[in-house]
């Protein structure tokens, strides 16, 4: 147990992971600098950090998805500069993504099994397989039925499926990515039963997540990273939850927002008590002139709020009221008619239409204006797009160019575009900077200024919290369908977002 | 994936090749004709093959708005069948009954393309298995009303369709000026816009306030009426009821689309390109038989030129 190559330090017997000095790039933008994580054998280690910390490259790495630049693994013993997906599996390496990887119409022994099926000569020994199952289930203390189809489990109950497949490989070490995301209530106590078993039985758990509250009930190691670097591996005793926030996010505002214009007229959007299957009782008013920032994890109900104000999703109960008027119906096209507009999150899915010209993707809501029985009038459209991209400054060739050629930053200028032609007195905007650089997204903040001047409403929703602090008038921060705080401009810090969006706390 | 807002020069190559393509391959086929099959251009083998190309063609549009908005209709062949029985039962060979017989036969095409339509968009059926169905039901349908034994007779006013002065015929007036009035309505209208949009991303279609399930069925009836027309025109041409009567002309209208530049993903194609797409499969069909190529051979021919032309296209598509 102690014998080690002569070319290795030292490593602690206890240690069963230790990676050195990790660093990745991609495509030059270093995703992870000079990283280090050890896990001690039988612990549970949580890995916490803001969207874009490192945390998925870090264990991408591990899986042997992705190779380090530079650096080292060593895993019970062994020191490896890279690591290959199989070496990794053989190697007791499991790693539980948030997307469970099932074959749903598979039964629960087949899916634990499948490519390792016990076999006699190529032939399935289904009695064993089952048995094996069936006991892989036993020690994690949950009651599945090893002969269903995994179809018909609930998403914890699969969870627990993958767990014993990992289990079935013989696996030391489990990493799991965000597992409470898809849990609700009891489900969550269950997993930590498991856990907490898993522990008792020597394998090591990572565990990443975003929710501090858990982080604090299980771990007993913390690591934090920050944009791609370590910012502290300690032991969880002796931390406080207000000191792992700071860690998390302790960085300065940039300087890139343009200030508010600060007058604000009458309510346009009224949002009364909006329920469905993932909001509850969600309440909330937009100002003309506003920017109201909307804060949360990914999953927290945010981009369904943007898509029930405008009627993408059903509401099962409360109201939407635009200029004081309710909108009667979940249909996109009686909220564009009342002076909505949606930016979605995914601009290449939603958004977009890629194959078309751009002058296509401009001027199709506003159609019926351009056009006379149904004919388009010649010449407006140039006019309207030249406008288009004078005002947004659109980098094109012309009118023609499919949309799918230009930049990031410009494809969303023409999604602005689209709306803009259909002067709109709410504009919601989900993730209105992701994936954009720099420059395109200072010209999108002005613009935004400049529609808040002219009287629009902007209801702006994002994961990056500077962009959420720099540009809001006020911020609601949800937590699992609910709202679970509002901050004033002034009281907003990061530290109170991550709170409210994390540990459920409902004073603001 | 590029990123610069000025095309490169592959760019600009790949789509001249997506766009015109179809075009360049038709001219370099005309002119190797003019050394291979001069007699190609005699006036009785180009009047014949326009009416051929105008009866494929005919279902080839209705072929290409399907496709637009990703969709496929392998229904057709049973709307033709259906269109000559209606036309032989109903007219009984009494040409003043005409007008009715074809009235009712668009009438139930209309309702086809509606059933494939709301199947398609309602119950979320592939389009494949949704046509393909709707074509087997069709097909039972009008058998079990013959009884297997069609009766009736077509009408002699019909022949009509085979009167030609000049080039033109009743046909090929009727595809020309169809492909011109479908030209223009996805071109100019604010109904082919749409198309387009919701063909290319329903999601974001639907997301901009169109009425996306809408849009699709009503392609699915047109093309069934585009279908129904062309049956129409087959019974005059065949003079009596076959069930056979359709047959290869199904898939050869969307192979035509596709030698067109038509994609199966939606959002991308043109009337136009169809066009060129039929005179080109017609061309190398007649091109084989003056050669005197066997049938095998000829089918051998057509295939080739649909896959080269869809690796051209998917060569020059950038990812």
């Amino acid at each position: 147990m102690y014998l080690q190559l002569k070319s290795l330090p030292m490593t602690q017997p206890d240690i069963i992971l230790d990676m050195r000095h990790i660093s990745k790039a991609y495509a030059g933008v270093p995703a992870l600098r000079d990283v280090s994580f050890s896990c001690v054998r039988g612990q549970v280690h949580a890995l916490v950090g803001e969207n874009g910390a490192g945390k998925s490259t870090l264990m991408k790495i591990l899986a042997g998805a992705v190779q380090a630049d530079s650096g080292e693994i060593v895993f019970k013993g062994r020191s490896f500069s890279h690591l290959t997906p199989r070496l990794s599996l053989d190697m007791g390496i499991s790693i539980i993504y948030q997307e469970l990887a099932l074959s749903p119409y598979l039964t629960v022994a087949e899916n634990i099994f499948l490519g390792r099926e016990p076999n006699r000569a190529g032939v399935i020994q289904t009695g064993q397989m089952r048995k094996q199952a069936a006991e892989l289930l036993e020690r994690l203390h949950v009651h599945i039925d090893v002969d269903e189809p995994v179809s018909e489990l609930t998403v914890a109950k699969q969870q627990m499926v993958e767990i014993a497949k990992a289990l079935s490989r013989q696996a030391d070490l489990i990493v799991m990515d965000e597992p409470s995301a898809i849990l609700v209530g009891e489900e969550l106590e269950q997993l930590f039963r498991t856990i907490h078993s898993l522990v008792a039985q020597g394998v090591t758990i990572v565990y990443i997540s975003h929710r501090l509250d858990e982080v604090f009930q299980i771990a007993e190691q913390v690591t934090v990273l920050k944009d791609g670097a370590l910012v502290s591996s300690q032991a969880r005793a002796g931390l406080t939850q207000p000191e792992l926030v700071q860690m998390m996010v302790g960085r300065p505002l940039e300087e890139v927002y343009p200030p508010s214009p600060g007058k604000h007229g009458e309510p346009v959007l009224v949002v009364e008590g909006v329920s469905n299957k993932r909001l509850k009782d969600v309440s909330l008013t937009l100002h003309a002139g506003e920017t109201l920032g909307v804060a949360g994890m990914v999953g927290s109900g945010r981009t369904e709020l943007a898509r029930a104000i405008f009627g993408a999703d059903a509401v099962s109960s409360g109201r939407i009221l635009l200029n004081g008027k309710p909108l009667t119906k979940a249909s996109p096209a009686q909220a564009i008619e009342s002076g909505v507009a949606l930016v979605p999150e995914d601009r290449k899915a939603q958004g977009l239409f890629t194959a078309l010209p751009i002058r296509q993707n401009v001027t199709l809501p506003i159609l019926k204006r351009l056009s006379r029985y149904g004919v388009l009038k010649g010449g407006q459209e140039e006019q309207v797009v030249e406008a288009a991209r004078d005002k947004l400054s659109i980098s094109m060739a012309s009118a023609d160019q499919e949309a799918q050629y230009l930049s990031g930053g410009n494809q969303q200028k023409v999604v602005l575009a689209k709306w803009l032609e259909t002067q709109p007195s709410v504009i919601i905007m989900d993730e209105p900077t992701r994936g954009i650089d720099i420059g395109a997204k200072f010209e999108i903040y002005q613009l935004m200024r400049q529609l808040n001047a002219q009287g629009v409403a902007i209801l702006m929703i994002s994961s990056e919290l500077p962009e959420v602090l720099g540009m809001s008038d006020r911020i609601v921060v949800m937590r699992d369908g609910q709202i679970a705080g509002e901050l004033t401009r002034e009281a907003a810090t990061e530290e109170a977002i991550i709170e409210r969006a994390t540990s459920g706390g409902s004073a603001s | 994936m590029v990123l610069s807002s000025v095309p490169s020069k592959t760019y600009t190559v790949r789509r001249f090749i997506v766009r015109y393509g179809v075009y360049v391959s038709l001219g370099l086929l005309l002119l190797v004709a003019l050394l291979l099959t001069p007699n190609l251009y005699s006036q009785q083998t180009l009047t014949v093959l326009l009416k051929q190309s105008a009866q494929l063609g005919l279902i080839a549009i209705g072929q290409t708005l399907v496709l637009l908005v990703a969709g496929l209709d392998l229904s057709v062949g049973a709307v033709i069948f259906m269109t000559s029985v209606i036309i032989a039962r109903v007219s009984n060979g009494v040409d003043s009954a005409l007008p009715t017989a074809i009235g009712l036969s668009l009438l139930l095409s209309a309702v086809v393309g509606a059933a494939n339509g709301l199947l398609i968009t309602k119950r979320k059926i592939p389009p494949f298995v949704a046509t393909l169905a709707i074509f087997i039901l069709v097909q039972g349908a009008v058998q079990a009303y013959t009884r297997g034994v069609p009766g009736g007779f077509v009408p002699q006013g019909l022949s009509v369709v085979n009167q030609s002065t000049g080039f033109f015929s009743i046909p090929v007036v009727l595809w020309i000026g169809l492909t011109g009035l479908f030209l223009f309505v996805l071109r100019r209208t604010t109904y082919g816009r749409r198309l387009y949009a919701a063909g290319s991303n329903p999601a974001a279609a639907h997301l901009t306030g169109l009425a996306v399930d809408r849009l699709k069925v009503s392609a699915y009836v047109l093309c069934s009426l585009l279908a129904c027309l062309a049956g129409v025109v087959l019974t005059g041409y065949v003079g009596y009821v076959d069930r056979f009567i359709a047959s290869g002309l199904d898939l050869d209208a969307i192979a035509a689309a596709v030698v067109g530049g038509t994609l199966f993903t939606g959002g991308r194609g043109s009337v136009l390109g169809t066009f060129a797409g039929v005179l080109l499969i017609q061309v190398l069909g007649t091109m084989a038989l003056l050669l005197g190529l066997t049938i095998q051979a000829q089918f051998i021919i057509k295939g080739l030129v649909i896959l080269a032309a869809v690796a051209l296209y998917s060569l020059a598509r950038v990812d």
